[in-house]
């Protein structure tokens, strides 16, 4: 419908002289947005009239219940504060935080360089040399509680040095603590694969005076199958010094190695 | 809203005293009830809080707020039961009902005789005039309220004044 047509249409309208199918028409036309509200002159003043009335306000009383309910949920808040935020403020401080951790993972790939490898494996070999010299100055205390600490320490390093197995062998044979002489010899059963440390044992044999410290070698010569360890066990059980029981047991074990 | 959702709950004192007098407004123009209207104000408040959660961000709040307030008013009805469906056919036949009423407002201003008509109309009609009247003419979001097109509202407008003309036309005549 052209614009001429409408005019006249709605100015019909406004005289009051439409009839139904115009105003069918009309309604189409303000539906389709070509005729607006405010152009339909009686209807716009009527709904100028009822934009003008006024509902009032609600009661006091509402009010104070809605600042009771506002405060009541605020103390619930307070009590249980975790509350899932919403994906609009969750989504990016999500994706920044993968994009750092991928970052992160990058430069540490790109800038690993050869020589970390070597320093690390520098760092493991200071760390033990200290563990060494910790555990050297700790045999030479007076407690043997200390020196039992420095036996124990051994069992922290993996490769160890001649100079612990001496220490340890010197203590083995000259401590004047049992535990402290058991203690050594079982953190120098480990190293019982070297022939060195299998012969200092063998030789370790006839300066034991401890009974207990002899059966435990000898049942640990017979463990390790050590042939030539015999002789020095034969000595203990012509000694005199050995009591009974422990001869017999020492007996046992030269029977196992034969 | 937006704040109110993240949890900043000071922020809903402002929208409730920016919006507690169109609210109002809305529910005593659908039902004449002030304590009712109190009460459905703070009903409506209290589904706001309990789903703030809900409110997305993309319309704006007073759009979302007539949604809820439309939701608390349709469920206080379908509860109480008090209100009796009215033919929009019929309203002639009340007009013969309330004669007394309507001659006893002959005193009434305009104000008030708009208001007697305005309760003659059925509840749609009335419901889409007070929307247009607290929305402020958006007919595109009186149509996200209602879920149909902004020229639909814009009949629906156009309808439910031309009753109320008739109406007020008809009350004028008995005065």
């Amino acid at each position: 419908m052209d614009k001429n047509k409408i005019e006249e249409l709605v100015a019909k309208y406004n005289e009051g002289l439409a009839d139904p199918a115009e105003i069918f028409t009309l309604e189409q036309l303000i539906e389709e947005g070509q005729v607006d509200l405010t152009q339909l002159r009686e209807l716009k003043a009527l709904d100028d009239r009822m934009v003008a009335v006024d509902h009032g306000s609600p009661s006091l009383s509402t009010d104070d219940q809605f600042y009771a309910m506002l405060a009541s949920e605020k103390k619930k808040q307070v009590g249980f504060s975790f509350q899932w935020p919403s994906w609009n403020i969750l989504a990016p401080r999500l994706a920044l935080a993968s994009l750092t951790l991928i970052l992160g993972f990058a430069a540490g790939f790109w800038l690993k360089s050869p020589n970390q490898v070597s320093e690390v494996s520098a760092l493991t070999q200071e760390v033990s040399d200290l563990k060494e010299m910790m555990m050297l100055s700790l045999l030479e205390k007076e407690s043997a509680s200390d020196r039992l600490r420095a036996v124990s320490l051994t069992g922290e390093m993996g490769n160890v040095s001649a100079n612990v197995t001496d220490a340890l062998f010197k203590t083995l044979n000259n401590d004047p603590s049992v535990n402290v002489r058991l203690a050594a010899l079982e953190a120098l059963v480990p190293f019982a694969s070297q022939g060195s440390v299998r012969e200092g044992l063998i030789r370790s044999i006839a300066s034991q005076d401890s009974p207990i410290i002899q059966l435990n070698l000898a049942e640990l010569m017979a463990a390790l199958q050590e042939k030539k360890s015999v002789s020095e066990l034969q000595k203990l059980v012509d000694s005199n010094q050995t009591p009974r029981e422990i001869k017999e047991k020492i007996k046992k074990s030269i029977e196992v190695l034969i | 809203m937006g704040k109110v959702r993240d949890g900043d709950l000071d922020k809903l004192g402002l929208l409730f005293e920016r919006y507690k007098r169109p609210l109002y407004g809305f529910f005593y123009g659908m039902n004449k009830d002030q304590e009712l209207s109190d009460d459905l104000v703070q009903n409506t408040f209290f589904r706001i809080l309990k789903y703030r959660h809900l409110f997305r961000g993309e319309g704006d709040f007073k759009t979302w707020m007539f949604h809820i307030a439309r939701n608390v008013s349709h469920d206080h009805f379908r509860k109480t039961k008090i209100k009796v469906k009215e033919a929009v056919e019929k309203w002639e036949d009340r007009l013969g009902h309330n004669e007394n009423q309507a001659m006893d407002m002959q005193l009434a201003d305009e104000h008030q005789m708009l208001a007697i008509a305005m309760e003659k109309l059925s509840d749609e009609k009335r419901e889409i005039l007070l929307l247009s009247k607290y929305q402020e003419k958006k007919y595109k979001e009186i149509g996200e309220i209602l879920g149909c097109t902004e020229g639909a509202v814009k009949v629906k407008v156009f309808r439910a004044l031309q009753e109320l003309k008739a109406v007020y036309q008809q009350l004028e005549r008995r005065m």
